[in-house]
C-alpha cells in the first residue's frame, strides 16, 4: 500500500531533504517549528474535512506534504507564525476552490500570508548554497516524482524560460557567465521548480495551459528579482500567477488530475502511471 | 491555604533555578581577548544601517600609501547630494570591531571539595554584573557620455557623482580627470552602467588634509534611499589576485542579516579549547576562519556576531552610546513610527515582549576571490533575533589540594577533559594533534598523572 501513492515518495524526499539540511547545513530549523507546522496542518485539514464534509476519509498526506514545504522554506521567530502559515495554507485549499479544483499551491499560499501577516517571518533564498550535488539529489529525487506524475513540461517551461530571460540580461548587462550560472545554480530555485509549481492539483490540467502560466511566472520571478529587488521574488510570482489557472483551465479544457489514477490527466503522452519509472527527463 | 501560598514561589524559584541556571552557565564567562580585524592584512570595513529602504553605507578606508594616489569608486543607486555625503568619526568602525569581535572568555573551576549552592555555581559575579551594566545602555564630457550628476566636496574629501551611458566613455573621464584607472575596468564599469547605477568618486583634496590635522583617511559615509539591498564587490577584485577579507557590519531595526545569492554560515563557536590559547587567540582565530572556509567550500559568508545593540555576554567593549550608533549611520533611534517596522499583528498580542533596543547587528565576514565570488553581495534583513557569537572558551582546572572523594574523582576526570579540548583545537584549526598535546603537558604539566598516581588513586592510596 505504502508507496502506492505518488505523494508517499514526495514525503519522504522533503524529509530527506529535511534531515540533509539540517545535518550538513547549519540552518536556522527548529524541531519544536517543524512540530508545530506538522500538527498545526494535519489538525486544520482534519477538521476542515469534516466540517465540509466533503472527504470521507480527510486527506492527511498533501497536508503533511504541505507542512514538510513549509518546514523546508519558511523561517519565524516565534511558533505563532507557524500556525498562521499552516492554518492558511490548509485552509486556502478549502476557500480558493473553482469548480472543487484549488487555483493556490497551498505551501506558497502560507509562506506569503506568514510574510504579509507577521512581521517575523522570512524566507532565505540562499540557504541551500549552490553546490553541485544538491542539485543533483533535487534532479534525480525531483525527477522521479515529477516523472510519475508527469508534469515535466512545467519544470522545463519555468526553468527555459527563466534561464533565457537571465542569460539575455546577462548578455545585455556584460557579466561574465559565472555570474548566470551563480544565479541559476541556487538550491532554492531549483526545489521551487521540482517541487512547488509541478503540484498537480492546483496548476492548470492541459499541457498547453501549463507551459502558458509556467512561462508567466518565470517572467514574473525575473521582473520582481532584477528590476523590484524582491529577494522572494519565485513566491510572489507564483502567488499572483496562481488565480491564472482558473482562466487557463476554462480556455483549454483537459481532465483534471487525480493521485490514484496517475498521469491520466496528461492526455496519455506519458507512460504507465502505476510503475517507477527511473527513467531521464524528458516528455 | 497557607501552605500554598507559601510553596507557590518556592516551587517557582526551583523551577527558574532548574530552567534558567543552565542557561546562565552556557553564557558569559569572563572576557579575556578578541580576533578583531587587526588579524588580517587586507580587510576592508563597510557599516550598512538600513530600515526600510534607506540606507546609510560607511566604508572605512584601509588605504596604505601616499593620501595623492587614494581615489574610489564605488557603484551607487542614486544619484547622491551634498547631504547625502559625510565623513564619519574615524574611531566609529573601531568600535563596532571591538564590540563585535569573536571573543575568548575563561572560567575557573570551583574547588570540588567545597560544592557551592546550586545557584550560584559557575555564574562568575562580575558577569552578572556586566549583563546590570549592559541592560541599561541601549563637456567633452557629453561627448563621452559622461555626465557629472554632482559636484561637492565634503572636509578633504573632493566628490564626483557620474551617470555613464557606456564605459569606455567612463574610464576616458575618468583617466581624463586623474585618476588611475586598473586595466580591465572598461569590462566591469559596463554592467553597473546599464543597470542604471550611479557613480561615487571620491579623492583627497590635499590642502584639506593638511589643514584638517588627521593622520588617517577617515571614513566615507553616504547615505541613499533604494530597494537594492546590496554591496558592489566586483570591482575591487580587478587587480586582487589574492583573498580578500571583508567585514559588512549590518545595522537593523529588525533582526539578523544574511546573503541571500550566496550561504551564510556560523562560524564555529561555543566551545571549549585548551588553555595555552590565552596567549595565541589571534593565530587560533585565524586558523580557525581559514579551516572553515576550506571546509565549506570557500563559498560561504560567515556570520561572526549577531547580536541586539543594547547588551552584549560577555562584553568584548563596552555597547555603543546612542551618539555612536547614530554616527554609525542608525537613523531610526528617535523615530516614533518605528512601531509601524516591528509591526504587531492583533493574533500575536500573546507573543512574549523581547528587550529590544531597536539596533541589531550583524557581523558577516567574507573572504573572496574572483572565482569564487562572482557577483556581488546582495543581503536581506530577516527577523531572526537569536543572539550569536564567536566565543571560545578557556576552562581553568582548580588548582589546589584535593583531598576528598569528590577531588580525586574530579581529579580522574581531566585528563579526559583536557584530550577532548586537544581534539576540538586539532579539528577547528586543521592542526597537529601531537603538536597540540605537546602544548598542553607544558601549561597543565602538572595536572598529567603517571600510571602510578593513576594506580594509586585507584586504590585510593593517595
Amino acid at each position: 500500500m505504502l508507496f502506492k501513492d505518488i505523494r508517499d515518495y514526495q514525503i519522504s524526499f522533503l524529509g530527506l531533504f529535511l534531515v540533509v539540511g539540517i545535518s550538513t547545513r547549519d540552518w536556522t530549523l527548529r524541531p519544536d517549528l517543524i512540530g508545530v507546522l506538522i500538527a498545526t496542518s494535519l489538525v486544520t485539514q482534519w477538521i476542515l474535512s469534516w466540517v465540509t464534509g466533503k472527504e470521507q476519509m480527510p486527506n492527511l498526506r498533501s497536508a503533511l506534504i504541505t507542512s514538510l514545504g513549509l518546514s523546508l522554506l519558511l523561517r519565524a521567530d516565534d511558533w505563532t507564525t507557524m500556525v498562521i502559515a499552516a492554518t492558511s495554507a490548509i485552509a486556502s485549499k478549502f476557500l480558493f476552490q473553482f469548480h472543487n479544483k484549488h487555483f493556490f499551491n497551498p505551501a506558497n499560499f502560507g509562506i506569503i500570508s506568514a510574510l504579509i501577516l507577521t512581521s517575523d517571518a522570512w524566507v532565505s533564498p540562499g540557504q541551500w548554497g549552490e553546490e553541485w550535488w544538491y542539485a543533483l539529489l533535487f534532479v534525480g529525487t525531483g525527477g522521479m516524482v515529477v516523472q510519475r506524475i508527469g508534469r515535466w513540461d512545467t519544470t522545463a517551461a519555468f526553468l527555459g524560460s527563466y534561464s533565457l530571460l537571465e542569460a539575455i540580461r546577462n548578455l545585455w548587462l556584460g557579466w561574465t557567465w559565472d555570474v548566470f550560472w551563480h544565479r541559476l545554480m541556487s538550491g532554492s530555485l531549483l526545489l521551487f521548480a521540482l517541487f512547488m509549481i509541478t503540484d498537480p492539483r492546483s496548476i492548470p490540467n492541459s499541457r498547453i495551459g501549463r507551459v502558458i502560466w509556467a512561462v508567466c511566472i518565470a517572467g514574473l520571478t525575473f521582473i520582481l528579482r532584477n528590476y523590484f529587488f524582491v529577494p522572494t521574488a519565485v513566491f510572489w510570482a507564483l502567488f499572483i500567477v496562481a488565480p491564472l489557472s482558473v482562466l487557463i483551465d476554462f480556455l483549454w479544457l483537459a481532465p483534471r488530475f487525480s493521485w490514484q489514477r496517475g498521469n491520466e490527466g496528461d492526455g496519455g503522452a506519458e507512460g504507465a502511471g502505476g510503475e517507477l519509472l527511473l527513467s531521464t527527463p524528458n516528455s | 491555604m497557607k501552605i500554598f501560598r507559601f510553596l507557590t514561589p518556592l516551587l517557582l524559584t526551583i523551577v527558574a533555578v532548574f530552567c534558567f541556571a543552565p542557561a546562565a552557565w552556557a553564557f558569559c564567562g569572563f572576557y579575556v581577548a578578541k580576533a578583531d580585524t587587526k588579524l588580517y592584512n587586507k580587510a576592508s570595513q563597510v557599516v550598512i544601517a538600513r530600515n526600510g529602504d534607506r540606507t546609510v553605507l560607511t566604508m572605512a578606508n584601509d588605504f596604505q600609501g601616499e593620501v595623492k594616489d587614494f581615489a574610489i569608486v564605488v557603484p551607487v543607486p542614486t544619484v547622491l547630494q551634498k547631504d547625502q555625503v559625510r565623513v564619519a568619526l574615524p574611531n566609529i568602525i573601531e568600535r563596532l570591531d571591538a564590540f563585535s569581535a569573536p571573543r575568548l572568555v575563561e572560567y575557573f573551576d570551583p574547588d570540588p571539595c567545597t560544592p557551592l549552592p546550586l545557584f550560584s555555581r559557575g555564574i562568575p559575579q562580575t558577569a552578572l554584573n556586566l549583563n546590570i551594566g549592559a541592560a541599561q545602555v541601549q563637456r567633452s564630457d557629453r561627448d563621452l557620455g559622461v555626465t557629472v550628476e554632482a559636484s561637492f566636496n565634503v572636509d578633504e574629501y573632493d566628490i564626483v557623482i557620474l551617470s555613464a551611458k557606456e564605459s569606455g566613455g567612463l574610464e576616458t573621464w575618468l583617466t581624463q580627470n586623474g585618476y588611475k584607472i586598473p586595466q580591465g575596468a572598461k569590462q566591469l564599469l559596463q554592467p553597473y552602467i546599464r543597470s542604471s547605477m550611479k557613480f561615487f568618486v571620491a579623492k583627497v583634496n590635499l590642502d584639506k588634509f593638511e589643514q584638517s590635522g588627521y593622520q588617517l583617511l577617515r571614513p566615507l559615509q553616504i547615505s541613499y534611499q533604494s530597494p537594492k539591498f546590496m554591496l558592489p564587490i566586483r570591482l575591487g577584485m580587478i587587480n586582487a589576485k589574492t583573498e580578500q577579507d571583508l567585514i559588512v557590519y549590518i545595522l537593523s531595526p529588525q533582526g539578523e542579516a544574511q546573503l541571500t545569492n550566496y550561504r551564510t554560515v556560523k562560524i564555529p563557536s561555543n566551545v571549549n579549547l585548551p588553555v595555552f590559547i590565552k596567549n595565541e587567540f589571534g593565530e587560533f582565530y585565524k586558523s580557525l576562519f581559514q579551516t572553515a572556509y576550506t571546509k565549506e567550500g570557500k563559498r560561504v559568508g560567515f556570520l561572526e556576531y549577531a547580536w541586539d545593540m543594547g547588551s552584549c555576554d560577555p562584553c568584548a567593549a563596552d555597547p555603543l552610546t546612542q551618539e555612536e550608533l547614530k554616527e554609525a549611520g542608525v537613523f531610526w533611534l528617535n523615530d516614533n513610527s518605528l512601531s509601524k517596522q516591528t509591526k504587531v499583528t492583533p493574533i500575536r498580542k500573546f507573543a512574549p515582549p523581547a528587550f529590544n533596543s531597536n539596533v541589531f547587528i550583524s557581523r558577516l565576514h567574507v573572504r573572496y576571490t574572483r572565482d569564487t565570488f562572482p557577483e556581488d553581495l546582495m543581503f536581506l534583513s530577516t527577523a531572526n533575533r537569536e543572539l550569536f557569537q564567536g566565543r571560545y572558551i578557556l576552562q581553568y582546572p582548580f588548582e589546589g589540594d584535593l583531598k576528598c572523594e569528590a577531588g580525586k574523582e574530579y581529579k580522574r576526570s581531566l585528563p579526559k577533559r583536557f584530550e577532548q579540548e586537544a581534539q576540538t583545537l586539532a579539528r577547528l584549526t586543521n592542526g597537529n594533534i601531537q603538536d597540540i598535546r605537546k602544548k598542553m603537558k607544558l601549561s597543565v604539566g602538572n595536572l598529567t598523572y603517571s600510571w602510578l598516581e593513576n594506580v594509586q588513586s585507584w586504590f585510593g592510596l593517595d
